[in-house]
């Protein structure tokens, strides 16, 4: 970790904790390992480690059903596989659910392999009419509640997507 | 022993349980059992999912109990869910699984290794501890009430050993409910049973 990633790390829990998410759910993405790390440590969260990204579309789906805020962390390739368990379970009764993933393959991602995520990330929300709002530099972090918010609004999924520069505190 | 009959004989064993069923069989026979349009949440939408929905919502509400049921046509596309209950292990959910040992939902589809598949040394693999398995009525009828009644810590996992519907079981009623209908009755009856709000959210 680098003081200045904690620190982004820091402030992504702090908003989530302001819009009272208390159940964190989460598969791993390299980018994601600071904000996984201060979760996992912050006591105003339950972090559940899960097995594949659609269980925490179940779990947080629940949850919601419970009046618990929570929110899905995962990577972009993790996300296309949930497509069946959002369109289903969170368009079909109507169920929030709040997702942070990662804006792999564009400018900045080292892996070649993420010219999937690259190509069709956005392509497939557009596709199935999910909004999602970019999250580029520290001073978007205040976006998270809004997308939040958001979702308890109309009742729909909603992805905040987080950029490289972001996570890993540019190139 | 009988799909049908061994949900109306757990059925008669309910109280106050919540209850989350499965893609396939389980929410028609759920239905034909209690025709409970309140407390329960046909997860029909979901493949392998139910649990974790309950887990969710065993979480939120540790005070109410929770049932969920899911098929293990269900259960082969995701048998790691088992890791996360066992992680979580939440003494107020106790996961069904329904062993009819094929995908009842799709006309009795074939289910991989169906022969084989030891669900209970599966779950106690991962490291499960209330595990349990009924394979008759008389069964449920005698031990469901003790299992129910215990409060030992812990999530606890059930494996019902039933038949595939028939023909004609295959054609019971469907849960008549579109979606928000039954988000909006299910989130009822928990906010009055609770107290918790979950649809007044305000910004």
């Amino acid at each position: 970790m680098t003081e200045k990633t904690t620190t982004v790390a820091a402030r992504i829990a702090d908003e989530l904790a302001s819009c009272g998410v208390k159940l964190v759910a989460s598969l791993p993405d390299n980018w994601l390992m600071d904000v996984i790390k201060t979760v996992e440590r912050d006591d105003r969260f339950t972090h559940v480690p899960v097995n594949r990204e659609e269980s925490a579309i179940g779990l947080c789906s629940g949850a919601y059903m419970g009046a618990m805020g929570s929110a899905a962390l995962m990577g972009a390739s993790g996300f296309m596989t949930v497509i069946y368990a959002l369109t289903k379970i969170n368009y079909t009764y109507e169920i929030p659910l709040f997702l942070m993933a990662t804006l792999r393959g564009a400018v900045g991602d080292h892996h070649k392999h993420h010219i999937s995520n690259g190509l069709y990330l956005r392509p497939v929300l557009d596709a199935i009419s999910m909004p999602y709002q970019i999250i580029e530099k520290p001073g978007d972090i205040g976006l998270i509640s809004r997308s939040y918010h958001h979702t308890r609004t109309f009742s729909r999924p909603m992805v905040v997507l987080f950029t490289r520069d972001l996570l890993r505190g540019g190139h | 022993m009988n799909y049908v009959e061994c949900f109306r004989a757990i059925a008669r064993h309910r109280t106050n349980e919540i209850v989350i069923t499965s893609a396939g069989n389980s929410g028609q026979a759920w239905w034909a059992a209690t025709r409970d349009s309140v407390a329960s949440f046909y997860l029909d939408a979901s493949m392998s999912l139910s649990t974790m929905f309950a887990s969710g919502l065993a979480l939120a509400q540790p005070d109410l109990k929770i049932w969920a049921f899911m098929g293990d046509g269900a259960f082969a596309m995701n048998p790691g869910m088992l890791m996360v209950e066992r992680q979580m292990n939440l003494p107020n959910l106790t996961h069904f699984l329904v062993s009819n040992r094929v995908y009842g939902a799709t006309s009795n589809a074939g289910l991989p290794n169906a022969a084989d598949n030891d669900y209970a040394a599966i779950a106690r693999a991962f490291g499960l501890e209330r595990v349990f398995e009924f394979r008759s009525i008389d069964a449920i009828e005698r031990d469901l009430p003790a299992l129910k009644a215990s409060n030992a810590p812990g999530h606890t996992f059930v494996v019902l050993d039933v038949e595939p519907f028939s023909d004609a079981e295959q054609k019971l009623e469907q849960p008549p409910f579109d979606g928000p209908e039954l988000k909006f009755r299910f989130g009822r009856h928990v906010e009055s049973v609770t107290g918790c709000d979950i649809f007044g959210y305000r910004i």
